[in-house]
């Protein structure tokens, strides 16, 4: 599959090569214009990336919901699923590169990027795209979430001359972090947990969705989750006996577009018995936002938001 | 007739056993110093029992579903995952899923037991059309056509973004069974009984055409309720707790190894030791990572191909 999609790739690389001799030629003529360039450090390494980009590929939702959010256009973007906050990109006049699984390096070359973003599900892609435009990879560690959060949306911020808008956006995340951060520390402990079907598994501190946990401030119901991918498969009878406080509940199928009934897995006679649900503890984490999206500028706010929401009442 | 009490016995034990495995904390005692309002009742009665109980129904049905098909093609080494079946009752659940998502969980198994019954149906339309020298052929051509139900599966579970969801139904699995969502499996049970009692005929026709018909039975007629057994007892289980790999291979092998090949003796057997497996394989699965859970359909894999390697290099193997 890789070697047929390298060769689909190849025939825009000559073409590329001599593009770069042409900016290399042109930049020792005119050393002041040599500054459009700027190395940018990502997960997998430094980038020579242009200053301000005239055309952008993405394949990392966080990175688009922040450019997005900081108003900056972007020229193609993955297909399938998309959140309603970005759903001016589903629209049929933006090119679709691919999924942000399997990108289609044909439509990526004939869109002759300056810069491309991959991150998280695309990640792995990232060698193959850097052979078609410089290619940054925004992939945030969960170790530290909100830093990286920050960190990327600064590197864009100063990549698209945005850095003001960034910095005060980032700003009033920080500020409704802390808030939450706040009221989280009153409320007891949480268990996450993701629904596939009628299947559930729980994410605990430092996994992909640790973020709760970390820098919300929510005190893990559970301290010694093992982290993995996805999750650690649970029965209905866990979280009666784990008892959490607090339910925060992902549902993929909804995430998706598939439906989605988290709901209707839940309400059984085990899970109805734990505190979480008697005491009406129990949180839909808005799916887009969490599963789908993940560590974008609005995203994240929209996550404080919700949470900070749910506290109130309770 | 000893022995298979004995046997019934033991995994009759490990029920009980099983009974009292699970993320919460249930001991014997506390069951019965409570009252049946208590919390301890409510567990066993709402996930232990019920669990324990589809273990049991799906090893005996998908075992015995197993020891059918070997008849009907006369090959040791054919099991609804091997022949289309399991694959094909899942092609089932795809498309209703993607055509009615939130449709009532017995029409979805009618339509994944169509599905089965067609994909089977096509397995041994094949094989009538095609010269079986070596009884290797049968299984090949078995694989072949469920690798094509599960790359269109794939196919089309890719487009709609629908893999993982996919897998979620595929990996068998005994974690989401509770009260009142896997009664469908004592339908399965149901029709085993049915196989139970038909298990002469089907032993006739494992002797071939000519023979049952020589015998003065319908042979048509034979193959297709054997078939349709087989799909609905495959549609259920996929349809409930997934597939469970191997299962329909090797215990009626390991049955017909020790006890023979006519059928009314060896079903009580197959299923027995088919209730056992899997419920040895579900009890690893939830203690290992207790208590967290590891799938039954990861498990039964990792156990299954040691003892299919087993039977494939034991030293009289009818494959030599």
């Amino acid at each position: 599959m890789s070697h047929f999609l390298k060769r689909r790739a190849l025939p825009g690389l000559p073409r590329l090569f001599s593009a770069a001799v042409l900016a290399l030629a042109f930049a020792q003529a005119t050393p002041a214009l040599g500054q459009e360039k700027m190395e940018v450090r990502h997960a997998q390494g430094t980038t020579s990336v242009p200053h301000n980009p005239q055309r952008v590929v993405v394949f990392d939702l966080a990175s688009l919901d922040t450019l997005d959010a900081l108003g900056i256009e972007v020229d193609g973007v993955p297909g399938g699923v998309l959140p309603d906050d970005l759903s001016e990109y589903a629209a049929d006049g933006i090119p679709k590169v691919g999924t942000v699984f399997e990108p289609d390096y044909e439509a990526v070359n004939a869109l002759e990027p300056d810069l491309i973003i991959v991150g998280g599900r695309s990640a792995a892609k990232y060698q193959d795209l850097s052979r078609i435009a410089p290619t940054i990879d925004l992939t945030i560690d969960t170790a530290d979430y909100l830093a990286d959060v920050a960190k990327n949306v600064e590197l864009l911020g100063g990549i698209f001359d945005k850095e003001k808008e960034a910095e005060s956006r980032l700003a009033a995340l920080r500020q409704s972090v802390e808030g939450l951060r706040a009221a989280t520390s009153k409320i007891g402990n949480g268990l996450l947990v993701l629904t596939t079907g009628t299947k559930m598994s729980a994410y605990g501190p430092g996994s992909r969705f640790g973020i709760l946990h970390g820098t919300f401030g929510v005190t893990p119901a559970i301290k010694d989750l093992q982290v993995s991918q996805h999750g650690q498969s649970i029965s209905s009878e866990f979280i009666l006996q784990t008892n959490p406080d607090w339910l925060f509940v992902i549902d993929r199928d909804a995430a998706i577009g598939r439906g989605g009934a988290a709901k209707t897995v839940l309400d059984n006679e085990l899970v109805t018995q734990a505190k979480a649900w008697k005491e009406d503890q129990v949180v839909y984490l808005d799916p887009v936002n969490w599963y789908l999206v993940g560590g974008g500028l609005r995203s994240v706010q929209n996550m404080v938001d919700q949470l900070a929401q749910a506290f109130k009442k309770g | 007739m000893p022995k298979l009490l004995l046997a019934a016995l033991g995994v009759a034990l490990l029920a009980v056993l099983s009974l009292f495995v699970g993320a919460t904390d249930l001991s014997p005692a506390a069951l019965f110093s409570s009252g049946p309002e208590s919390e301890a009742m409510r567990v066993m009665l709402a996930s232990r029992i019920p669990r324990t109980a589809a273990v049991l129904l799906s090893g005996m049905a998908m075992g015995v579903s197993g020891m059918i098909m070997q008849m009907l093609v006369r090959n040791r080494f054919v099991e609804p995952g091997t022949a289309g079946t399991v694959e094909s009752a899942s092609l089932g659940i795809l498309v209703v899923t993607l055509l009615a998502p939130g449709i009532d969980l017995f029409v979805k198994m009618l339509v994944a037991a169509l599905f089965a019954l067609s994909g089977t149906a096509l397995f041994l339309a094949i094989l009538r059309r095609i010269p079986l020298r070596s009884v290797l052929m049968v299984p090949l051509v078995g694989l072949m056509l469920s690798g094509i139900f599960e790359s269109v599966t794939t196919f089309f579970a890719y487009r709609y973004d629908l893999l993982q969801s996919l897998n979620a139904w595929i990996v068998g699995d005994f974690s989401g069974v509770l009260r009142g969502r896997y009664e469908l499996l004592w339908f399965a049970l149901a029709l085993t009984g049915a196989a139970y009692l038909a298990a002469d005929r089907f032993t006739v026709a494992g002797m071939g055409r000519d023979f049952t018909t020589g015998l003065g039975l319908n042979y048509r007629r034979v193959v297709s309720f054997g078939l349709i057994i087989v799909s609905m007892v495959t549609a259920a289980v996929v349809v409930t707790v997934g597939t469970i790999p191997f299962l329909g291979l090797i215990v009626p092998n390991l049955v017909s190894m020790t006890v023979g090949d006519n059928v009314r003796r060896a079903v009580p057997w197959v299923a027995v030791v088919g209730a056992g497996f899997v419920l040895v394989c579900d009890l690893i699965g939830r203690t290992v990572r207790y208590p967290y859970e590891i799938p039954v359909g990861t498990v039964v894999g990792v156990v299954g191909s040691a003892l299919f390697l087993y039977l494939l290099l034991r030293k009289d193997s009818s494959l030599g």
